[in-house]
């Protein structure tokens, strides 16, 4: 492996990351796992595992960022994962526009501008509506494997009206359907889209600024890629590493932070 | 630096009442302070407040009413407004609006309830209808009180006002060099919601003989919004490396009334309302609240507006989507917050106040 320059950390709602890059700031090395209440003790954690790995990150300029960022004690700056998602995507994409980042409890629209900047943006309210967890509660609710649901929800060829955006009434609105005998498929495909159109709200309340770019965890779900693009009429890029870019973002951050000094 | 000792509400209500004065609750925004205390009624002013079980108030107003009206109604049914002799409610919105009618129609409370109508303009009329308005208010409490105070006294209370007003304004104009902390400063200008003027006026005197000021530090910017709750706020924006350099607060900054002209007392009181900076609730237009919003940035190298809206209020969250939008084509940044009274703050809005302020840089 390539030497480590710089660290980043994402310690997200649902899950943290950390990434590792080097002097030119490509991504070597990530981890990924559930994220602990107990912030401190799972950083620890996250040192034990680089020396594993070979490398001391104690040593390395580090940056957090996520909603545990102020937790993380060895991190020398926080930053926001607006500007941490801003970098990062730029960084892999190599272009400015409007990125969606829709994360497991909130999700975000971020315009780019061309050095990489941001130039607005807007996030979720602090329900889960628009958010990854949204769909997860409702899959349970359906019994589908959530790495199934996107899936599923495009092989349907009907689609049910979702009228609720908030996560628990859309809940009972699904149990009622199902007494109601409506297939399950067609019932996926109408969450999706009752989540899609959340997060279009969001994206035309800052104006769209093509190309449209996604990330986080939730991006992975084929009906989401498939279905925003339909809403918008606009084709979507994905970085390779989409649930990693407020981690990276944090770690050219660091690393550019560490070349000035 | 510290500030000086500040009696809180309940002291000051207590004190007023002590000497033998009146109270008045009074609902944001505009009203004549120097009305009421011509009459020995102190007016003391209710945001809300903050943190109020809401469920005493709920069964009569929708969900989509702010929350400020919300807790204004708990606050008074679970007897919060006890010690008060009136309630003044300012007809600044179809939320206060609804909420006078609730109180005269429905919950009925034991004080008298004064509706205040405000013109939405600044033409010749609405100075004539607003001069008219006061005069009501005066034979209204006239005949609560027994008291008819002369011009003498009336213009004698307005000029005290003005006093208080003025120092609030070289508060506002030294901010930047007066060494208090975004908490502080709006501590201190928040007392005029409840102070008699008098006592605010020595308070005031006391942080401007100040010697050995310093400059604020960290990335300038100006607060647009109803009211900077929870209070915490401001100690975050100043954690996250910004000063809070001018506001355009509806219960600070829209409120910095310059002194009247008119001899004639009505006619003078009326005039300081409708000359007080632009106010989506006075009719102000877009373009005059751009205007005045562009003028603060140049004045005090603002870098970006953080408009700090309570949720569900009808007259700014009309204004705010073109008004954002004329600031940003004129190179001043903004970002929007939404806020409950009864929430703490969240980790969402500290985000918000974060990435904006990593915008500007
Ligand atoms: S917050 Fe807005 S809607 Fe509520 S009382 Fe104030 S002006 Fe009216």
């Amino acid at each position: 492996m390539e030497e480590v320059k710089a660290l980043g950390i994402d310690v997200g709602s649902t899950t943290v990351k950390l990434t590792a890059v080097d002097a030119q700031g490509k991504l070597i090395w990530h981890h990924l796992e559930g994220a602990d209440p107990r912030v401190e003790d799972q950083v620890d954690h996250f040192f034990n595992l680089m020396r594993e790995h070979g490398f001391d990150g104690k040593e390395l300029p580090m940056v957090a960022t996520g909603y545990g960022r102020n937790l993380v004690e060895q991190a020398e700056k926080k930053v926001t994962e607006i500007t941490c998602h801003a970098t990062g995507v730029y960084n892999q994409l190599g272009h400015g526009g409007t990125l969606v980042d829709i994360g497991g409890q909130d999700s975000k629209v971020i315009i780019i501008g061309e050095n990489s900047q941001v130039v607005d943006f807007a996030m979720n309210d602090k329900c889960a509506a628009g958010t990854g967890r949204f769909l997860e509660n409702t899959a349970g609710r359906l019994r589908v494997p959530l790495d199934r649901m996107g899936v599923e929800a495009l092989s349907a060829a009907e689609e049910v009206a979702i009228s609720s955006t908030c996560t628990v009434f859309a809940e009972s609105e699904i149990i009622s359907m199902i007494a109601h005998g409506v297939e399950v498929n067609p019932i996926l495909k109408g969450l999706h889209r009752s989540l899609i159109l959340r997060i279009v709200a969001m994206i035309r309340s800052v104006g769209l600024v093509p190309p449209l770019m996604l990330s986080g965890g939730v991006v992975k779900n084929p009906a989401i890629r498939e279905m925003i693009t339909q809403e918008l009429g606009e084709q979507v890029t994905m970085p390779e590493y989409p649930q990693l870019m407020g981690a990276y973002g944090a770690a050219l951050i660091a690393l550019k932070n560490s070349n000035r000094a | 630096m510290e500030l000086p000792a500040i009696p809180n509400r309940i002291e000051t209500i207590t004190a007023f009442k002590q000497n033998s004065g009146m109270i008045a609750a009074v609902l944001p925004i505009h009203y004549p302070r120097s009305l009421f205390r011509a009459f020995d009624v102190l007016p003391v002013e209710v945001w809300g407040p903050p943190g109020t079980d809401v469920s005493h108030g709920g069964a009569h107003l929708q969900p989509y009413v702010c929350s400020i009206v919300h807790n204004a109604l708990s606050f008074l049914k679970k007897g919060g407004l006890d010690l008060a002799d009136f309630i003044a409610v300012p007809h600044t919105c179809d939320s206060l609006q609804g909420f006078g009618s609730i109180l005269l129609d429905f919950v009925k409370p034991k004080q008298s309830i004064f509706p205040l109508y405000l013109p939405r303009g600044n033409r010749p009329e609405d100075l004539r209808f607003l001069t008219e308005e006061f005069r009501q208010l005066y034979r209204h409490l006239s005949g609560l009180t027994g008291k008819k105070p002369s011009e003498e006294i009336l213009l004698r209370c307005i000029r005290r006002e003005e006093k208080a007003d003025d120092l609030l304004r070289q508060l506002y104009e030294k901010r930047q060099k007066v060494s208090l902390s975004n908490y502080s400063f709006y501590h201190l200008v928040r007392t005029r919601e409840y102070l008699p003027a008098e006592t605010f006026i020595s308070i005031a005197e006391k942080v401007l003989s100040r010697k050995g000021f310093d400059n604020p530090k960290g990335t300038a910017i100006i607060l647009s919004g109803i009211v900077p709750e929870p209070m915490e706020v401001l100690t975050t924006i100043t954690e996250l490396g910004a000063a809070v350099v001018a506001d355009d607060l509806a219960c600070c900054g829209r409120r910095l009334y310059a002194s009247g002209k008119s001899e004639q007392p009505f006619r003078r009181m009326a005039e300081r309302i409708l000359n007080a900076p632009p106010d989506p609730t006075r009719g102000n237009s877009l373009e005059e609240r751009k205007q005045y919003l562009l003028r603060l940035a140049d004045q005090t190298d603002a870098r970006g507006v953080v408009f700090y809206d309570v949720k569900f209020c009808e007259p700014e969250l009309f204004d705010l989507p073109r008004l954002r939008a004329k600031l940003k084509a004129a190179g001043l940044p903004s970002v929007q917050i939404e806020i409950d009274l009864n929430d703490p703050l969240s980790n969402q809005i500290v985000t918000r106040i974060g990435a904006f302020l990593e915008i500007l840089g």
